[in-house]
């Protein structure tokens, strides 16, 4: 039998399940100890280089060091010597990626969703297979294929005698090239959302009088949402940093903020710069990342019983 | 059979169509691989296995396929071991500090990769370490163990957490709880997580790019050949690590499917 | 006194219908014409095809043979957000990201019916549902199980379907509240005057709704009649049996009467046995299994077991090598284990195999 002054207390720790029942009071959680070396690994390898990054940021030009007094001249620097077109492109490019990547990942998702589960696994395997390939050989791939003489101007050319030319160098290319390596990071987070989606709750707004429209406005994106939202973040945020598309489809016609901030920090050799280039990216990553995701809930999302 | 709809039918020949895109750049490779010429031309002369011959005579590229292998089964350990651990703390426990620790975690995966091989690199030099593939292998964990993390806390939101609680009902102790029911049922996702590991490690150009010094990954290598003057060697070693990379994909997955088949 | 259902005109009727999928025949030759303002409901286990056979009705699968008429107009192609027809999920499929109101409005959405019309019309449904006004703006996702289905229930009535159907809606619901949503609906059905077509595997929802019962297996109509005409006169032993446990006794044609080996005695047939009958099981319900100490010709067995069943009590009996159960309403208990049992011929089924 147990008197009351005992009984409060254990049915508090009764409505959180999950914890160690009973334990002494200056044991850590199990939780903690868990997280313990993945936050070590975070707070080593992410939190302290985007600090010191910062701080070489407020360093004068061309110091190697991290002793002098603080400046904003590098801020100022960017748009004095144009380093915001860059910076601008960038974004421009992420935008426009991640919308394409919405209109064309949307149809896979849903006809994903309508195959049966071998055969998803078997389109799953295969959408994520070329991530494990380097984008430099992937890229490279379509330049032998669209460069002039490549696989598709030289087929057309001895086949049917008509001739496309060089199809590289030049900006849809580049967006080309990121649609096409960014294209699984848009897929798998859609598919999660549109997993959310019961297919009886499309059944009953068929039921009930909903076109395909209405069905698609008011029952399946709404559902899809979260998961349309990691995708579109996840997108605009890794194209931002892309620069391999630039210079191997691109062939230099434009510049993106990452190769600023490359030869800011190899030929240019003004590590100041480079880093204040660097907060610029990182702040707006950082944001996007951080105002998308707090509204998700996560646990739900990927599962939870 | 079920009459299907127009849009299903479109959708699924997009489907296709996409798939299909997705590895012409890969057969593409592969074709100019195979050309006699310096200078790749299509269509192709003259096939010939030349280039294959001269990588695997090329002491460099036997280094940077060495460095390349040595560097993705390290990561390959070290971030599984590390995320099925993180993985617990994501999705099995309830604790204070979770909901940080939750966004800590994802914001790596959250980041241009570029721009974090760069912060690495500046940090590196700052603590004044020498950056060879070691420094790699760490740069590779801060972006893949978030990851796999992931990977395996997707199975751990899937099974029973009662079943923990049952064992240490039946007097284990926290260590043979996690011995003897936890990861035994965490197992599929912990294999799917190390597949991903060690194939993203394997692919990967931008964090190995800024961290490995005078190391030269296999993308590393033929970054520097694309960027300096093309030779027949670039396809020839891509195809190899495509193929490669798909090896280990194919006999990772008949793995899986020989585990998820046993009880 | 209402009109007997079969002379009222039919609104919904199938004709042969066939679902095949691959060389698996879900539903299979179903011919069945349901009244106006009936409720009737299709009973049987599952992968009966009871489940095919309403998304065919509602248009969620086309027949693979045959047709369905509304009205007498064949409606086979007709896709489901077209047809008069409403469904309440097993699942109920509400959506999660709306209120209540906005769950029962929503056909009204669709129809492109105003906000403050459409706030009208879905309060009136969810009072129809037993639900105040003031769930209007609730979570749906907030609701409690029952509050749920009567959500489920409003919004289907807000489309103001001419035919409503169920899909084992209940099935997830504790016995007293099932008890009490089977009978509201059928308040609701009485106050409508809507055709009900309900889907369960419990004759005993089955019996407390329906106007007729139609009894599913594999594929096929088994019985369609009236409850009673359904416990009563079970046209297969398969119906029979479905209604529970029952005592299946193994008989032979001898000398006009039935010659049961296992307990080495015959038995009087019942009054419609069937002519030229010649070997199959007599069905005796426990109910009508008496403890008859003055028997002519008891069955002599011995109680081994006894079970209370609420008001009733269940005994198990050894005779004969078989198990027989007898249930009673209490009260006169057998006096000794050793026990004579014996039942009307009126009261038996005669099945021929």
């Amino acid at each position: 039998m147990t008197d009351l002054s005992e009984t409060l207390p254990a049915s508090a720790a009764s409505a959180r399940p999950s914890e160690a029942p009973a334990r002494p009071a200056w044991r850590p959680s199990t939780g903690l100890l868990c997280a313990l070396p993945m936050l070590l690994l975070l707070g080593l390898g992410f939190l302290a280089p985007l600090l010191i990054v910062a701080v070489y940021s407020f360093m004068p030009r061309g110091t190697f060091s991290l002793t002098s007094a603080p400046t904003f001249e590098n801020y100022v620097d960017i748009v004095a010597q144009n380093f915001h077109i860059s910076f601008l492109w960038s974004i421009w490019l992420a935008l426009l990626t991640t919308v394409i990547l919405m209109a064309v990942c949307w149809p896979l998702a849903v006809s994903i969703k309508k195959l049966s589960p071998s055969r998803a696994l078997l389109l799953t395997v295969l959408i994520v297979a070329p991530l494990f390939v380097a984008e430099n050989i992937r890229l490279q791939g379509w330049s032998l294929f669209l460069d002039r003489a490549g696989l598709l101007d030289g087929g057309l050319k001895a086949t049917v005698g008509l001739s496309t030319g060089s199809l590289t160098a030049n900006v849809p290319v580049v967006v080309f090239g990121m649609v096409y390596i960014y294209l699984p990071f848009m897929l798998f987070p859609m598919m999660l959302g549109l997993a959310n989606v019961p297919p009886a709750a499309l059944e009953a707004a068929q039921d009930l009088g909903a076109s395909r429209w209405q069905q698609f406005r008011d029952i399946e994106l709404p559902l899809a949402a979260p998961g349309l939202v990691i995708g579109a973040l996840l997108v605009f945020v890794i194209s931002l940093g892309a620069f391999s598309e630039s210079k191997f489809l691109g062939k230099g016609v434009i510049v993106t903020v990452s190769e600023d901030i490359e030869s800011a920090f190899t030929f240019g050799q003004n590590w100041p710069r480079g880093s204040a280039l660097s907060v610029l990216v990182i702040v707006l990553a950082g944001a996007a990342a951080f105002f998308g995701l707090r509204r998700l809930d996560l646990d739900s999302m990927l599962g939870r019983k | 059979m079920e009459r299907r709809s127009l849009a299903d039918r479109l959708r699924s020949a997009w489907l296709w169509i996409v798939v299909v895109v997705l590895y012409l750049p890969l057969v593409a490779v592969g074709l100019a691989s195979l050309s006699e010429s310096r200078f790749f031309l299509f269509p192709i002369r003259k096939y010939s296995l030349k280039w294959y011959e001269e990588s695997f005579a090329s002491l460099q590229i036997r280094d940077a396929l060495w460095t390349s292998v040595a560097l993705a089964a390290v990561v390959g350990v070290i971030a599984t071991v590390l995320a099925v651990f993180g993985a617990l703390a994501y999705a099995r426990h309830d604790w204070t500090g979770k909901g940080w620790y939750q966004q800590i975690v994802l914001a790596p995966i959250f980041f241009p990769q570029s721009v974090l091989g760069l912060a690495l690199q500046l940090w590196f030099n700052t603590l004044g370490l020498d950056m060879t593939w070691h420094a790699s292998v760490f740069a590779h964990l801060v972006w893949i163990a978030p990851i796999v993390t992931m990977v395996v806390a997707i199975q751990a939101y899937g099974y029973d957490a009662s079943v923990e609680e049952a064992a240490r009902d039946l007097g284990a102790t926290r260590w043979m709880v996690f011995k003897d029911v936890t990861f035994p049922l965490l197992w599929p996702g912990v294999f799917s997580g190390l597949l991903f590991a060690v194939l993203l490690s394997w692919g990967n150009f931008p964090l190995s790019y800024f961290t490995s010094g005078a190391d030269v990954t296999v993308p590393e290598w033929l970054y520097g050949k694309m960027i300096g003057g093309y030779t027949p060697m670039v396809p020839a070693l891509g195809f190899l690590s495509v193929v490669a990379g798909g090896l280990v994909l194919a006999v990772g997955l008949a793995i899986q499917a020989r585990l998820s088949r046993q009880p | 006194m209402p009109q007997p259902i079969l002379e009222r005109s039919p609104i919904l009727e199938l004709r042969g219908v066939d679902k095949i999928f691959g060389d698996f025949a879900a539903v299979e030759r179903v011919d069945l014409s349901i009244a106006e303002g009936e409720f009737f409901t299709i009973v049987g286990p599952s992968g009966s095809g009871k489940t095919t056979l309403i998304r065919m009705l509602v248009g969620m699968d086309a027949p693979t043979r045959g047709e369905i008429l509304l009205r007498g107009q064949r409606i086979n192609e007709t896709p489901a957000n077209k047809r008069p027809f409403c469904m309440v999920f097993q699942s109920l499929a509400l959506f999660p990201h709306m209120t209540v109101g906005e769950n029962v409005a929503y056909s009204l959405k669709c129809r492109g019916i105003g906000k403050k019309e459409r706030r009208e019309r879905a309060t009136e449904c969810l009072a129809l549902a037993h639900l105040p006004a003031s769930y209007y703006d609730r979570a749906v996702t907030k609701c409690s199980g029952g509050e749920k289905q009567r959500v489920a229930l409003a919004r289907a009535l807000a489309y103001d379907p001419e035919v409503l159907f169920f899909d084992e809606p209940l099935s997830a619901l504790d016995y007293r509240l099932r008890k009490t949503l089977e009978k509201e609906l059928k308040d609701i059905q009485r106050e409508t005057g809507k055709t009900f077509i309900y889907i369960t595997h419990s004759l005993e929802e089955a019996m407390v709704m329906s106007d007729r019962i139609g009894v599913m297996r594999d594929g096929r109509l088994a019985q369609v009649g009236s409850p009673r005409e359904v416990y009563d006169r079970p046209r297969t032993r398969f119906v029979s049996e479905f209604f529970g446990e029952v005592n299946a006794f193994p008989v032979t044609a001898k000398d006009g009467r039935l010659w049961c080996e296992p307990l080495a005695m015959a038995f009087d047939p019942p009054p419609d046995a069937p002519a030229g009958f010649k070997s199959g099981a007599l069905i005796v319900r426990p109910e009508h299994l008496h403890f008859d100490p003055a028997a002519a010709e008891p069955i002599r067995g011995e109680v081994f077991n006894e079970y209370l069943l609420g008001s009733r009590v269940q005994y198990q009996v050894r005779a004969g090598g078989t198990t027989l159960l007898v249930e009673g309403m209490g009260g006169q208990p057998p006096a000794t284990r050793e026990v004579a049992l014996s039942f009307s011929p009126a009261d038996s089924l005669l099945f021929a195999e």
